[in-house]
């Protein structure tokens, strides 16, 4: 009887969750976010970009964050595409990433009117780590040399005129689920001062503050949240925001859960039957 | 259950799923498209290790393992290799890139016991340039965080910035006493400064666990969605 209450209650706990995230999922709910600072110095940070540098868009993720780095790098492509910003996507921590990036950017671009080459080039992906990126920062024709789209030297796309080093880049959007920014802060930022904004996993948000602190990055955008604050930000309704009712549906389940938990525990503690034990320093 | 009895109940299985798929699709239920199908078909058996440990699921398990594997290859070749090395040395003459190859395939006598020295050399130069590398970045990536920590308590500011300031100097102080260890922590202010630190990390541990519990609810989200509007078609979403 216990090993079947043991064996059905975690697969009721998921079940319970997937309800939870399903019916808000298919129930339309208009959401409002409460749009956050980081979030917004993101948007000031693309819309200051002078028309004389380009935006490098580091897709530095993969399917398996698709959830959450996949509304964040929509968001920020859509943002490039409407303010008239050429930009180029990268990465160098995961292959599929600049592959899926430049998915978003074709999807994308006939609604703002964009062409490949004229207003955005595909780097691909690169190999090598920081010392890599050092050299890519010194000479980016150099270290790139051609795209991924065309199979073309870089420097033959107009979206690439006048840019050869990371001084010529105007802001470096990181959208990764990995520890990718220290590497940027370090070898681009630290000598270049090559503005940088931050689109993370929540599970990473809490270690980009000290750089956000520090005035090393230049904003934050966390998980999904971060992705719906940017729709906000932009005036439109993307799957960030459709998701966040069932994100907030799916937290409100697990809030109780552990209320649960903990009067079940602390009942049984009380009768003697759980082992209990005071926190000392 | 026999052998015969497992297959037979598997195929049973097989027949109805299918039934029910055909009968989905003639009456526009489910998606049309191959590439719904076959994404919803991975996603479900991946899903199916909640119930429990399956066949199904060790085998979608192994194709992501391989296609992954796969696909960085095609990747590297592709994107790296070709343009970066083969196209220079051999296509554009550039000889020097030959020396590039000869330090890669120093790495590689580590499976000669004759000729393992080489990998020692190639190891070695890589190691000097991390460390060197490491040294750089501390200057230009965490010095300047060790200067914001230091954060004015007396400057006019507005109160919630000088509540913040006053929370962050707490703990930085409380959780450093935390972390000495070259001294037993007896004295009472040292004691309850440590203790106070340690709950601050606890504090700390909780909003990392919150992140990434929404972290993993995002992701589940994604593929719900997936599911529900674009294979189902719940409600007309198309």
């Amino acid at each position: 009887m216990e090993r079947d209450w043991q064996f059905w209650s975690r697969r009721i706990i998921w079940l319970a969750l997937a309800i939870a995230t399903a019916v808000f999922l298919v129930v339309k709910i208009d959401t409002r976010m409460y749009v956050s600072k980081p979030a917004r110095d993101i948007y000031d940070a693309i819309e200051a970009v002078p028309d004389n540098k380009i935006i490098v868009v580091t897709c530095n993720w993969e399917m398996g964050t698709r959830g959450e780095n996949g509304p964040q790098t929509e968001a920020l492509i859509r943002h490039c595409f409407r303010a008239g910003k050429r930009f180029a996507i990268f990465g160098w921590a995961f292959p599929p990433g600049p592959a899926l990036g430049q998915q978003i950017a074709e999807r994308l671009a006939p609604t703002y009117g964009r062409r490949y080459g004229r207003d955005w080039v595909n780097w691909g992906f690169n190999t090598g780590g920081s010392p890599m990126i050092r050299g890519w920062a010194k000479d980016i024709p150099g270290t790139i040399k051609q795209d991924i789209i065309l199979h073309k030297p870089i420097t033959s796309y107009p979206v690439m005129r006048g840019v050869k080093s990371a001084r010529d880049v105007g802001l470096i959007l990181d959208i990764t689920p990995s520890d990718t920014l220290s590497t940027w802060v370090q070898f681009v930022y630290g000598f270049y001062r090559t503005p940088i904004g931050y689109a993370c996993t929540g599970v990473m948000a809490p270690e980009a503050f000290p750089f956000y602190d520090a005035h090393q990055i230049v904003g934050v955008l966390k998980g999904l949240a971060g992705a719906a604050e940017y729709e906000q930000l932009m005036g439109y309704r993307g799957d960030a925001l459709k998701r966040m009712p069932a994100q907030s549906s799916a937290h409100a389940v697990i809030i109780g859960l552990i209320v649960l938990g903990n009067v079940i525990y602390f009942r049984a503690r009380r009768r003697g039957e759980a082992p209990g034990r005071r926190l000392s320093a | 259950m026999s052998r015969t009895q497992a297959i037979a109940r598997g195929l049973l299985w097989v027949a109805a799923l299918a039934a029910v798929a055909v009968f989905g699709i003639r009456h526009h239920v489910f998606a049309r498209d191959l590439g719904v199908w076959l994404a919803a078909t991975c996603t479900l058996a991946i899903y199916s290790i909640l119930y429990r440990e399956n066949v199904v699921f060790r085998l979608f398990e192994h194709i992501f393992i391989g296609l992954a594997a796969g696909y960085s290859l095609y990747t590297v070749v592709t994107q790296v290799l070709q343009p970066k090395w083969f196209t220079p040395l051999f296509v554009e003459g550039k000889w020097y890139w030959i020396f590039a190859s000869l330090m890669g395939t120093m790495f590689y006598s580590v499976y000669s016991k004759r000729w393992s020295w080489m990998n020692r050399l190639a190891a070695g130069v890589f190691m000097g340039l991390s460390a060197g590398l490491t040294i750089v970045g501390f200057v230009t990536g965490l010095a300047p965080q060790m200067m914001y920590s230091f954060k004015p308590l007396w400057q006019r500011t507005p109160p919630y910035l000088l509540f913040n300031s006053i929370v962050f100097f707490i703990t930085v102080i409380t959780v450093m006493s935390y972390f000495f260890f070259s001294f037993e922590q007896r004295h009472p202010v040292v004691k309850g400064s440590a203790r106070l630190g340690r709950w601050l990390l606890m504090v700390a541990f909780g909003a990392i666990f919150g992140n990434t519990v929404m972290g993993r609810m995002s992701l589940l989200i994604d593929r719900l969605q997936f599911l529900l509007l674009q294979w189902l078609q719940v409600f007309g979403h198309r």
